[in-house]
């Protein structure tokens, strides 16, 4: 057996995804189910009812002490001021020259104490970077990941299925803010966050509560939904994936979310120079909704040309179960970015016609 | 994990099932082969008349997560393809053997016809697979 093999990563909710017949894959590190019977109808239940998905293989920090609030000014790009205790933040945090680390959401629970949700494939250089960064700051970081579970339970229907379960009136808790509370007496954090397009909630609690919460969940008619739908949810809804439209080489303006990046007076944050600088006077490359007119599918890494000559490159591609056709979005020169624009997408060495369209493919949140 | 295995069928070891009648091979892709790929949204097919070596990709089969081939189990030339499957390409996984079939071709080298696995043989490999 390979190396790899050894070292893969099960989460809590393992067995139970053999049980529901899931096709198991390896990604980041971990076996995720990929899809249980098919991604197309995981994909609907999501946008139609509610599905589960176990996310277990996100990470989950802990920061706590006094300089917590200072420390996540210094190193990430969104402005914490907008944040207050029981709200999260979307955010990246950067190198100097602009480009990602990761993105993550970060929930203030109180001043001095902050949960963190960062990407599976990123966990251990995530907790490094912060770690190297806490210089004479009062934070200590705990890595939750391995002890703790995370589901989403996302869908139309999920903010009333699930509120038979919780002893919080969900209708209390708005867009981006989180609780604490008890499913069937199982305590859990939970937060009206989301990854899909659609309403819905993300949990995380103790590993020993898995089964019995994931339980309750599909008790109320919820699909169990693999990584292959929560990929092509999130396509549609054109949020950006780490190592896609977001990476170590593509900066936060370039991927269209410049709204992260604020001027935070008086702050000099990792990044800023290079972002501040990108948002004011724009970038030479831009993410955009790609769409194709022949007939094919899009996928990642293939060229896109405009005129005969390679203006860039597909980040995320794939077949949209809500709209039965392929979408994409690509990273193309500023110039050739406009919507409209007639381009041509390379698929096994033909030219298929194709155009520059708006996002979000689509979104109801 | 419980595949159809009709009988009267040949089988290659890339997972296309091949009907002879006459002198025309019917290809398409296995139940088994239907099922690794998922739900499939496009299958981009070759035209008639292309003449392909056997072990030639002779079209591209797209699933919501993956793209791969069907690999021509006989030598010979395309005298049909299955248009349905330009707006249907769903019926691969509905009815891998019957309407979801993708091309008959007029094959060139009799002699590879014996090169092909019975539907025992075939059985065989999908159960080594799966394990």
């Amino acid at each position: 057996m390979s190396k790899e093999v050894n070292d893969i990563k099960k989460t809590a909710l393992y067995e139970i995804h053999l049980k529901h017949g899931a096709r198991m894959v390896s990604f980041a590190g971990w076996k995720m189910p990929v899809q249980y019977e098919s991604i197309i109808k995981e994909h609907e239940a999501v946008r139609s009812y509610a599905g589960i998905f176990d996310i277990s293989h996100m990470g989950e920090f802990l920061l706590e002490g006094k300089d917590v609030i200072e420390f996540l000014q210094y190193i990430m790009i969104n402005d914490l001021k907008l944040l207050e205790p029981s709200k999260g933040q979307y955010s990246c945090m950067c190198y100097e020259n602009g480009t990602v680390v990761d993105d993550l959401v970060y929930y203030e629970e109180n001043p001095e104490r902050f949960r963190m949700i960062v990407n599976a494939a990123n966990i251990e250089k995530d907790f490094q970077w912060l770690t190297d960064h806490l210089e004479e700051f009062d934070v200590k970081i705990t890595n939750l990941s391995m002890k703790r579970s995370r589901i989403a339970f996302q869908g139309p229907k999920a903010d009333e299925n699930l509120q038979s379960l919780v002893d919080v009136d969900l209708s209390q808790i708005n867009r981006f803010y989180f609780a604490h509370c008890n499913i069937q007496s199982n305590p859990i954090f939970i937060a009206r966050t989301g990854y899909t397009g659609e309403r819905g909630f993300e949990i995380s609690f103790e590993n020993e509560f898995a089964e019995k919460i994931w339980n309750s969940l599909l008790n109320t008619g919820a699909i169990p939904a693999g990584l292959g739908a929560r990929d092509s949810l999130r396509l549609e809804a054109c949020y950006s994936l780490y190592g896609h439209e977001i990476s170590n080489s593509i900066t936060p303006v370039e991927a269209g979310l410049s709204w992260l990046v604020k001027p935070k007076e008086g702050i000099d944050y990792i990044g800023k120079e290079v972002l501040m600088k990108q948002k004011s006077e724009g970038t030479k490359r831009t993410i955009v909704g790609l769409n194709l007119v022949d007939k094919g599918i899009i996928r990642e890494h293939y060229k896109i040309f405009k005129n005969g000559n390679n203006i860039g490159y597909v980040t995320s591609g794939g077949y949209s179960p809500t709209l039965k056709k392929t979408i994409g979005l690509g990273l193309v020169e500023k110039q050739h970015s406009e919507i409209g624009t007639k381009i041509e997408i390379e698929i096994r060495n033909k030219l298929l016609g194709g155009e520059i369209v708006t996002t979000p493919f689509y979104r109801n949140v | 994990m419980d595949y159809e295995f009709p009988d009267g069928l040949k089988y290659a070891t890339t997972h296309e099932w091949i009907r002879i009648e006459n002198s025309i091979a019917t290809v398409g892709i296995t139940d088994y082969a239907q099922h690794q790929f998922g739900d499939i949204v496009f299958v981009e097919l070759p035209e008639v008349g292309m003449v392909f070596e056997k072990g030639s990709n002779a079209a591209e089969i797209e699933s919501v997560k993956a793209v791969g081939d069907l690999i021509m189990p006989l030598s010979g030339e395309i005298i049909g393809v299955n248009q349905n499957l330009a707006d249907t390409p769903e019926l691969v996984n509905s009815s891998p053997f019957v309407d979801g079939w993708m091309i008959k071709l007029a094959f060139s080298h009799a002699s590879e016809i014996d090169e092909l696995l019975s539907v025992d043989k075939y059985k065989q490999i999908i159960q080594n697979e799966e394990h």
